[in-house]
């Protein structure tokens, strides 16, 4: 019987801490496990026993690059439970910082972490060296997103304005035209990153996903829609938990999501895109198409080019809150809170991050799940490593080994938030 | 904190950034050392801290001449003790390849500013070793006393590149 180890121990250019385990026995690839080492960080677990109002600041700290996403799933289950309806411009301002968070979480993944992939560097250090007006730009597109949240959200890391109802104060109309002018010259660096991106060498890659994302009536999905899939699913977020279950897994600290009836689904920009397409604007479809993408993109390499695109998307859609941003007379709703549960499911930027909090009358919190994306898709990278790595099992080990975390990384994996990532050892045996 | 562009009647545009988070024991002695620094440097010298998007810093920069940097230093032998490092001139130790953005760096960023020429002219950085980095942990005495010093040493040194900057002027 023919076998083969080869070790990874560190995946790069992804968040958190990780490794891969891949098994080749007789020129088979016959498992590949996303070991996810990264200590569990207990967060449900501090919400435990904490008042209502506590909570936005709290799950911001799941992550540094997307706190909103958190911040957001919690202040919608809470709304949702305590049966308070935020609207109008207190809506919109929540739809205009998500946008700043889609901006500089995809700015910093295309040119900074998944770039250097397709073009045969190391770093976005060493490929700066010959692409340095495409890092120029890319740092400038996060400067614009990372100025956006902080002029809503107070900073851009962990912002502290969001809460229950609203937000503790709103910008002036003043505030926000410097954002609008950096955000003007955000968007034509963004259609210039889709079209750079669109030339990089893809891998002629498909996989027959099943796709989950939010679906809103008229908007390409941020903060509200339900919960559709590329099959039959069509549910409300409510009833997330019919639909979908979470295991734990020896080999990793993150719980693995899985369908009840069909097991791996895939969330994040390819979903949403997949799932939306006919939400986006009829210049951003044009520049899909003239960018080599159809309505539907099964190949996860060209993932890049879709989060690109929505770049564009989300300055666009930052451009028309502000041009029609009138100050609200408050910066929130009033809340009460009442015994009962709240679901929130918004779209981070790597996918759904779905949340459920049980809370008693007092708005004490009695018990919370929350389901990050990278955790949904860890089944999905693991169907994609092996089907990559047997694409090129007679290459190299460098070539597999090289090739499986570019795989990983199309998923921009935040290890850090579903630990709740990477050691890569292959074994041929 | 000033903005780079205000006030400036300087000859060489300069900015002090100190890097840190207080929430992370020994690694708030940057921020401290910014607040050792308030008051105390000319007018047209900004000063700003960073705490967490280090990548930010290649936007801060730009378009200054000199730039001075505090942060602290993982721990080695002697807690508290500052190390003066001409970045332009010495290697900065790059322990680990670009690995995330978690992990991205000062070092880090100088690099890349360098890669894309738009690194000043002058870097100076001052790295604080410290002791413990823990979420939530004090900071270790030695290095809160070493903060003054390096507010100090950093006084005189604004204070050196601006005289020098004032000499090599055309009409000086």
């Amino acid at each position: 019987m023919a076998t083969k180890t080869i070790r990874v121990d560190y995946l790069t250019r992804v968040e958190g801490e990780g490794a891969l385990d891949l098994d080749i026995s007789d020129g088979r690839v016959t498992s590949a496990q996303l070991r996810i080492f990264e200590p569990p960080r207990f967060f449900e677990g501090f919400l435990r026993g904490r008042g209502y109002a506590e909570t936005p600041d709290i799950v911001a700290r799941i992550c540094g690059i997307c706190p909103i996403a958190y911040q957001m799933g919690a202040v919608h289950a809470i709304e949702d439970a305590f049966g308070v309806k935020v609207e109008g411009q207190l809506r919109a301002l929540r739809r205009l910082i998500y946008c700043g968070e889609w901006i500089e979480s995809h700015a910093l993944h295309v040119v900074m972490l998944h770039a250097p992939d397709f073009l045969g560097f190391p770093d976005a250090i060493q490929m700066a060296r010959d692409h340095g007006d495409a890092v120029r730009n890319g740092l400038a597109l996060k400067k614009a997103g990372n100025e956006l949240m902080r002029t809503i959200g107070g900073r851009e890391i962990h912002p502290v304005n969001i809460r229950a109802g609203g937000f503790h104060r709103v910008p002036t109309r003043a505030e926000l035209r410097p954002v609008a002018e950096s955000l003007e010259r955000a968007r034509d660096l963004a259609v210039g990153l889709v079209r750079w991106v669109s030339t990089f060498p893809f891998p002629n890659f498909e996989q027959d996903y099943e796709f989950v994302a939010l679906r809103h009536p008229d908007e390409y999905p941020l903060n509200e829609g339900r919960l559709v899939s590329s099959k039959d699913i069509d549910i409300d977020v409510a009833d997330y938990e019919t639909e979908f279950e979470e295991r734990h897994v020896a080999h990793s600290t993150a719980l693995h999501s899985l369908l009840k009836r069909r097991g791996a689904y895939l969330v994040g920009p390819l979903a949403r895109y997949a799932l939306n397409f006919d939400r986006l604007s009829a210049s951003i479809q044009a520049l899909a198409r003239e960018s080599g993408l159809g309505p539907v993109c099964r190949n996860p390499f060209q993932s890049i080019v879709v989060r690109a695109l929505e770049i564009v998307f989300a300055c666009e859609e930052a451009l028309g809150i502000i041009a029609a941003y009138e100050p609200p007379d408050l910066a929130a709703v009033p809340v009460e809170p009442r015994a009962g549960t709240g679901f929130g499911c918004t779209e981070a930027p790597r996918g759904i991050c779905w949340h459920r909090y049980d809370f008693q009358a007092d708005g004490t919190i009695e018990r919370v799940r929350i389901v990050p994306p990278t955790s949904q898709n860890q089944p999905s990278i693991e169907a994609d490593l092996v089907a990559v790595a047997t694409s090129v099992m007679e290459q190299s080990d460098d070539v597999i080994r090289d090739r499986c975390e570019q795989s990983i990384r199309n998923y921009d994996p935040c290890i850090s938030c579903s630990a709740h990532f990477l050691k890569l050892s292959v074994r041929r045996l | 904190m000033r903005n780079l562009d205000e006030g400036s009647g300087s000859a060489r545009k300069i900015l002090v950034v100190a890097i840190g988070n207080p929430d992370r024991g020994d690694d708030g002695v940057g921020p401290l050392v910014a607040i050792r620094l308030a008051g105390r440097l000319p007018p047209d010298v900004a000063l700003i801290v960073r705490r967490g998007d280090i990548l930010s810093l290649i936007e801060d920069w730009n378009g200054c001449d000199a730039l001075v940097c505090v942060d602290a230093a993982g721990p080695m032998e002697t807690p508290g003790r500052i190390h003066r490092i001409d970045a332009v001139a010495d290697a900065l130790p790059r322990d680990a390849p670009f690995a995330s953005s978690h992990e991205f760096g000062l070092t880090g960023a100088i690099a890349l500013a360098h890669a894309l020429r738009s690194l000043p002219e002058i870097v100076i950085v001052y790295a604080i070793e410290g002791a413990c980095f823990d979420g939530g942990a004090p900071m270790t005495p030695e290095v809160v006393a070493a903060a003054a010093e390096a507010a100090n040493r950093i006084v005189d040194e604004v204070d050196q590149l601006r005289r020098h900057a004032m000499e090599t002027m055309p009409n000086a």
